[in-house]
């Protein structure tokens, strides 16, 4: 091929890049550079040497400027189609162009666990002085791999996701900081074991308590498997990339459904892609990311080698700053900063122990400071302060009770214990002779009594029993009608009466066992002790951050029907005397689904419970996701309350999650799927994407029992199924044999 | 009188009993069927007596919804249970009274049926009004030692009385049916058993809580029939010995009244028994304010100490037996007819005193089944089924005389009662003997093997009647 | 061994099956297919987890139970049945006519060509469970079953009886009965196919799967 046809060749790639970028758009500028090309290759033939060079040159030109034009009219889908085509650098362009060298970790081209995550240690060199500096980084990241079949698009695996945590908890062993890179639609939805929502809960757990620095940048930051690889200290994103809740066709095709019945048509697309506010400005703006990385015009590819050098700059500027943030003394942290722009300084990337802690402290006050704008708290001013208040004498009181008397009464109990332990061996059978002996003494008889009690009324405190307890009655037993129970045709159950059902069943099907729908007003009557329920924040308010087109409306109804204000439910109460923290997601409210009013609730409840040395219990009365209508500021509510929690768990905390019904996606893949001890009610589904989305996004067909907690728990996702009539009695035993002797404080 | 429609949800003879009660009473009737039971005499009844319009086909007898689908298209007013089924199922009861389309339910108000229905309620019921009950926990026990020690004192306690063999009997509360009971005989092995049982309760039944009671030996099964309506009248219809049974405790024959001293010498005052346990009954039925026709079923121990065993909150199997010796105005009862009145809110038109007894009932309930071979059921075609007709004989059956008849498999397998009445012991028992001799009862089964039935059983158990 | 073809050449003739769609209870009965001609769908998807085309709803205490088609067909005839009318449990609805798959055209020749093992009582049956976990772990066609063999247990009336197999020597080729479900008797249980003659059946079904067309 001549120079000439090569040239010819560039340009007609370019033009073809422009013309997949702008979609089915009809755009003055693009048929303009098409009519050129055409016009210039028609005369092509007629043209001499010289002339055809002049022309080309004219025409890559032109070329440049309508790009540098288009460029500004690039609307948030376009980004989306830049990202997703096949000309789009990739994570594999970025080792070989930022980094100085790089060995690939259990992958080489398709022969890997999952081909779609690329773990790779790398290092950069930094000539500083006459002196060569190498400084290795662990790179995490998703690999779309120019359209590579067996890439997968970038989307992961769980398997791959478990693959980058492995090689993440390498990087805190060898003490060297993470980049990772995130390019991804968003995971691939399959439940086999690690399972993706649970194995993203896991990764989101462990980096918020991974004590190096961790960098992300962000090209297509997909929902769920962003967040897998993107707890980050420093979010760099790439000014044509995105970062959303969902895909903008994901959300046009739930809010079509809503609207006319399944016809998704590219103006919904456009539009939601608008709304969603995914762009590496919005996502500035909103706080959800630090920087952007300007890209060329119309999004960089792989002949963008500029652009590579200045990627590299940032990340390693990124990586300086997070560590010189928080080592040593204050006061030289300031200076260090200061003097960033130097790239002559140099900056060691390991950390010692207690800038470690320091860096997982700033991480987490960076997170818990996010979203704040995007709810609404109208909690008095008085009470705020009365809260306040109430927090720190909670701290002193938690601190004085536990850390400073517990520790010294926990030696003391312990020694008192194992006294009477001895004491106990060695009276224990003497006293048991004596105890005979004296039974046998005249004056001590009571067996006149017992016989008594075996032919005469004995005295019984019931006490509590269900029927007494059970004083909710559910609005669904007030309808004289039958229900079919879906296990019919397995079972031959009979149609149950409504008020038999809601009434007297629990909305258990009595002769199989199913589980109905059952409100959640059910639970705090019946799970919990009489009387014993204090909420609190109740005033804090689901808003519509993003204007998202009848979100608002949505809103208000939602609040109207459930008297709620947000669909998390915030609580104190006790199970038999057993004082609890209860965050309960309410399945009515917007389906449970979580945004950032949820999240901050979320968050509070757990810190209270921190506070207060309480367990914590997530009662998931069923969660639809992450309330995609508020975009990211839904989506960084799963890294922001697994922070918490985990700050919870390290400082001693117990936490239950408990499902009932359908519980999904973002919250699953986080707060909730990050529990130790997850439990179902039977009959609930549990899972990362529900079968449709399954369907649509990997072609696979899903057997209709996909998710239900059986199979959860075979899969090793949940950790047992109770029943919803016994859901007191296990929760009580539950805390008794979890929480130990001090309960739920280490 | 209002005319009521009294959907009769039950099958067999008592559903023939009940519809011919109606007639009686000038109630229309709606009943019932499955296509198991299509050959039934019960439809045919219903057909001859009723009109078409007044059998429905339904898919189980057992399915609450059928029956009220039922009700509301031939406009029935009121549901009969008969027995089995839902006789005994407050919830269903509850539903007869609470839908939108309210009806009748002949029987007692649903709270007492789930309160009489719950054992231990019943028991603890029982020892307030000081009721001999079976001497052990009358409460849910929970805790191990509580449990042990409750057991020991069982143990010294029937030492006490003289009990040569002590044993007691460790439940799962929340069981019944003969699910999750064990028998101990020494203390020592209580605690193994004790675990077993509280395993498989806590499996089975969500409720670990377990009873403890005396388990009595050689024991006489009596019974009281209770009548009552709902303005607070309780009569009772006397006593009956149900004592003759298979071994899986099904009755067999059943007798009334309970014992009969005048010519059987016992070692107890039986008359003092019986009039015992009525009163008890009584007390009872007047404490929780019963309000239809029930059954106090008791034990009573060779030494001839009474206790309460359950209480049957429905029309019984056997209640003809009371009724052939009993007399209102010179005039044999009919209880179920009672039974209908009261349930329909009418008084009861008589006392105690209107009450008279006279000689003795006998009521054999006749099945295919090999008495010798563990009293399995016997699966076939009835070929010939007659028997004469005496005056002294009640029948009640569903079994078709004049074609032959495929016995389903999917009910119990009762054929036929057959009650005698006599003067006396001497006499009911020869009656009972010839009205056996001649009953026939012939068949083959798909191998050509001919009809095994308990004839001569109940022939050889005649003799021993209310031998105790 | 029987004339395959002969037989084949007989359910050509009418290669159909009429089904009667009954009410399983009462209820009244509201019809959603009204009209003869119309063509149905059983139930389809890999577990078949979607219900086959609505033909009625029958209404019973507040409750509408769908009835669908059970097979792909065609509605031929309905019963002289009222929309709205109250109908008793087992009435006859309708009658769709289904044209036969090939699995049940070989599912008609096997039971004539199988030695069957009928239903000695009316009952339900299970197998014993040596067999049970036999077929369940390694599928049909893998027990060998002898004349005097214990087969299967005969429940009824809450008693269970064993079944001894009576017959020629063989393995367990087919089954036809369901668990769940009380079996008339003289129904068949299973087919038997003596050992030699599992060839023969091997080219009885290719014959089957090669010579047979499915209609619509």
């Amino acid at each position: 091929m001549t120079e000439i046809d090569k040239q010819i060749q560039d340009l007609k790639e370019r033009l073809q890049y422009i013309q997949d970028i702008f979609g089915n758009r009809e755009n003055a500028n693009v048929s303009l550079l098409g009519s050129k090309l055409n016009d210039f290759v028609q005369a092509l033939p007629s043209l001499g040497p010289s002339q055809i060079k002049r022309q080309l040159g004219s025409l890559s030109d032109l070329f440049t400027f309508l790009e540098n034009k288009l460029e500004k009219e690039l609307t948030p889908m376009d980004r989306v189609r830049i990202v997703r085509h096949p000309q789009r650098i990739c994570l594999k362009d970025i080792l070989e162009n930022v980094y100085d060298n790089y060995t690939e970790i259990g992958g080489q081209g398709e022969y890997s666990i999952d081909p779609s995550m690329i773990i790779a240690r790398a290092y950069i060199t930094r000539n500083v002085g006459k002196k060569i500096y190498k400084q290795p980084v662990m790179v995490i990241g998703q690999e779309k791999g120019h359209g590579q079949e067996f890439r997968n698009g970038g989307s992961v695996k769980p398997w791959g996701n478990a693959k980058a945590l492995e090689y993440m908890k390498v990087a805190v062993t060898e003490n060297i900081p993470i980049h990772t890179y995130i390019f991804t639609p968003g995971s691939y939805p399959v439940e086999d074991y690690p399972g993706a929502a649970q194995q993203i809960a896991r990764n989101i757990y462990a980096m918020a308590g991974i004590n190096v620095p961790v960098v992300a940048v962000i090209s297509e930051g997909g929902s769920g498997g962003a967040e897998a690889i993107g707890l980050a200290d420093t979010r760099i994103m790439l000014s044509h990339g995105y970062y959303s809740v969902i895909s903008p066709e994901g959300a046009a095709a739930i809010e079509g459904r809503a609207k006319s019945g399944g016809r998704i048509s590219p103006e919904l697309v456009e539009s939601c892609a608008r709304q969603l506010r995914i762009t590496a400005q919005d996502n500035l703006k909103m706080g959800y990311i630090d920087r952007i990385l300007q890209e060329p015009a119309l999004g960089a590819r792989p002949e963008h080698f500029d652009f590579f050098k200045k990627l590299r700059q940032e990340v390693i500027l990124a990586t300086d700053e997070i560590i010189l943030s928080v080592r040593g003394i204050k006061l030289f942290r300031a200076i260090a900063l200061r003097k960033l722009n130097n790239p002559n300084i140099y900056v060691r990337w390991g950390l010692s122990q207690k800038s470690g802690e320091r860096l997982l402290w700033r991480r987490y006050q960076k997170y818990r400071s996010l979203s704040q704008w995007a709810y609404r708290d109208s909690t008095p001013a008085w009470q705020k302060y009365k809260r306040a208040v109430s927090e720190t004498s909670w701290s002193v009181y938690s601190f004085l009770r536990y850390e400073f008397f517990g520790r010294h009464q926990r030696a003391i109990t312990h020694l008192a214990e194992d006294v009477q332990g001895e004491v106990h061996a060695l009276f224990g059978r003497a006293m048991h002779k004596a105890s005979r002996l004296l039974r046998k003494l005249p004056g001590v008889k009571n067996e006149k009594e017992e016989v008594c009690q075996l032919t005469t009324l004995s005295t019984w405190e019931e006490g509590m029993s269900w029927d007494e307890h059970c004083r909710y009655i559910s609005p669904q037993a007030n309808q004289d009608r039958t229900l079919p129970c879906p296990n019919t045709v397995k079972f031959n159950c009979l149609d149950l009466w409504a008020p038999d059902l809601f009434g007297d069943f629990a909305g258990v099907c009595s002769h199989c066992g199913h589980h109905f729908p059952m409100e959640y007003e059910w639970y705090l009557f019946n799970v919990f002790d009489p009387r014993s329920i204090s909420e609190f924040s109740p005033r804090l308010e689901s808003l519509n951050p993003l204007d998202f087109e009848g979100l608002e409306h949505k809103l208000d109804q939602a609040k109207k029907q459930t008297g709620h204000k947000s669909g998390c439910m915030t609580f104190e109460a006790d199970i038999k005397g057993i004082r609890v923290v209860v965050a309960m997601l309410l399945a009515r409210f917007r389906g449970g689904s979580v945004g950032a009013a949820e999240g901050e609730k979320f968050s509070r409840a757990v810190e209270q419970a921190r506070r207060k040395h309480m367990p914590f219990l997530a009662y998931v009365h069923g969660t639809a996701g992450i309330r995609i209508q508020e975009g990211t500021n839904g989506l960084i509510q799963m890294p922001r309350c697994t922070l918490s929690v985990r700050r919870y768990l390290e400082a001693g905390g117990l936490y239950l999650v408990l499902y009932d019904t359908n519980s999904y996606a973002g919250p699953v893949a986080s707060f909730l799927g990050c529990s130790p001890y997850q439990f179902a009610i039977r009959s609930a589904n549990i899972g990362f994407a529900g079968p449709g989305v399954i369907r649509e996004t990997t072609g696979l067909d899903i057997p209709p029992d996909y998710h239900n907690a059986f199979m959860a728990l075979s899969r090793g996702h949940i950790q047992g199924i109770w029943d919803r009539r016994e859901i007191r009695n296990n929760l009580h035993h539950a805390l008794r044999t979890m929480g130990g002797e001090f309960l739920y404080y280490r | 009188m209002k005319k009521h429609k009294i959907l009769i949800a039950n099958r067999g003879e008592i559903a023939i009993r009940i519809l011919n009660a109606c007639r009686k009473l000038g109630h229309e009737f709606v009943c019932v069927y499955t296509k198991e039971d299509a050959q039934s005499e019960h439809c045919t009844e219903a057909l001859k007596q009723g009109g078409p319009n007044t059998l429905y086909r339904i898919s189980s007898y057992q399915d609450p919804n059928e029956i009220f689908a039922v009700a509301d298209d031939s406009e029935a007013t009121a549901i009969h249970p008969g027995y089995g089924f839902f006789a005994e199922d407050f919830r269903f009861a509850r539903r007869v009274v609470q839908r939108t389309r309210k009806l009748k339910f002949i029987g007692p108000s649903w709270k007492i049926i789930q309160d009489l229905g719950d054992k231990i309620n019943t028991k603890r019921v029982a020892r307030r009004l000081n009721v001999p009950t079976i001497p052990g926990s009358d409460r849910p026990i929970v805790d191990d030692l509580e449990a042990e020690e409750l057991a020991r004192s069982l143990f010294n306690f029937q030492n006490e009385q003289g009990v040569e063999q002590p044993v007691i009997l460790v439940k799962a509360s929340a069981g019944g049916g003969g699910m999750g009971i064990e028998e101990v005989h020494d203390l020592d092995r209580f605690r193994t058993v004790l675990r077993g049982i509280k395993n498989y309760a806590r499996r089975q039944f969500r409720d670990e809580g377990v009873l403890i009671e005396q388990r009595i030996f050689d024991f006489n099964h009596l019974e009281v029939q209770i009548l009552a309506d709902s303005h607070g009248k309780v009569v009772h219809f006397g006593t009956r010995n149900c004592t003759v049974q298979s071994i899986g405790r099904q009755k067999r024959i059943e007798v009334a009244p309970g014992f009969y001293p005048q010519s059987i010498s016992y070692a107890f005052d039986a008359d003092k028994v019986l009039n015992d346990i009525i009163d008890y009954s009584l007390r009872m039925a007047r404490e929780v304010g019963y309000n239809s026709i029930g059954t106090w079923e008791w034990i009573v121990s060779p030494m001839g100490n009474p206790f309460l065993m359950e209480v049957n909150t429905r029309i019984q199997v056997e209640n003809g037996v009371s009724a052939i010796i009993s007399r209102i105005g010179g005039q044999e009862v009919d209880l179920i007819q009672e039974q209908i009145r009261l349930g329909l809110d009418e008084r009861m038109h008589f006392e105690q005193k209107d009450i008279r007894f006279e000689g003795l009932g006998i009521e054999y309930r006749i099945l295919a089944e090999d008495p010798e071979n563990a009293f399995t059921p016997w699966v076939g075609r009835i070929e010939n089924f007659s028997w004469p007709d005496f005056p002294w004989l009640r029948m009640h059956t569903h079994i078709p005389r004049e074609r032959a008849y495929d016995i389903p498999t999917e009910f119990d397998p009762n054929l036929a009662l057959g009650i005698v009445w006599g003067q006396d012991l001497e006499q009911a028992r020869d009656r009972g003997i010839r009205f056996l001799n001649q009953l026939v009862l012939e068949g083959r089964n798909y191998m050509g093997e001919p009809l095994k039935s308990n004839i001569q059983f109940l022939k050889e158990n005649t003799r021993k009647l209310l031998v105790f | 061994m029987i004339d395959i073809m002969a037989l084949l050449n007989e359910i050509k003739k009418a290669p159909y099956r009429e089904i009667t769609v009954s009410a399983p209870h009462t209820g009244r009965i509201e019809f959603a297919v009204k009209d003869t001609g119309i063509k149905v769908d059983g139930a389809t998807g890999t577990w078949s987890e979607r219900p086959g085309t609505l033909l009625a709803r029958l209404i019973r205490e507040g409750n509408a139970k769908p009835l669908h088609a059970p097979e792909k067909g065609e509605v031929v005839h309905f019963f002289d049945i009222e929309d709205g009318q109250f109908v008793q449990a087992g009435t006859p609805l309708l009658n769709i006519r289904h044209f036969l798959t090939k699995q049940e055209v070989i599912d008609i020749i096997l039971k004539k060509a199988l030695h069957l093992f009928k239903a000695p009582e009316k009952g339900r049956y299970y197998f014993v469970s040596e067999i049970d976990i036999k077929i369940k772990s390694q599928g049909l066609r893998s027990v060998n079953i002898r004349d005097g063999d214990e087969a299967l247990i005969l429940s009824r009336m809450k008693r269970e009886t064993i079944i001894h197999y009576e017959g020629p020597d063989g393995i367990i080729y087919t089954t036809y009965f369901n668990s769940n479900e009380s079996v008339e008797m003289g129904g068949p249980l299973f087919g038997v196919c003596p050992e030699d003659q599992v060839n023969n059946i091997k080219t009885v079904i290719d014959k089957i799967q090669s010579g047979w067309e499915e209609q619509e």
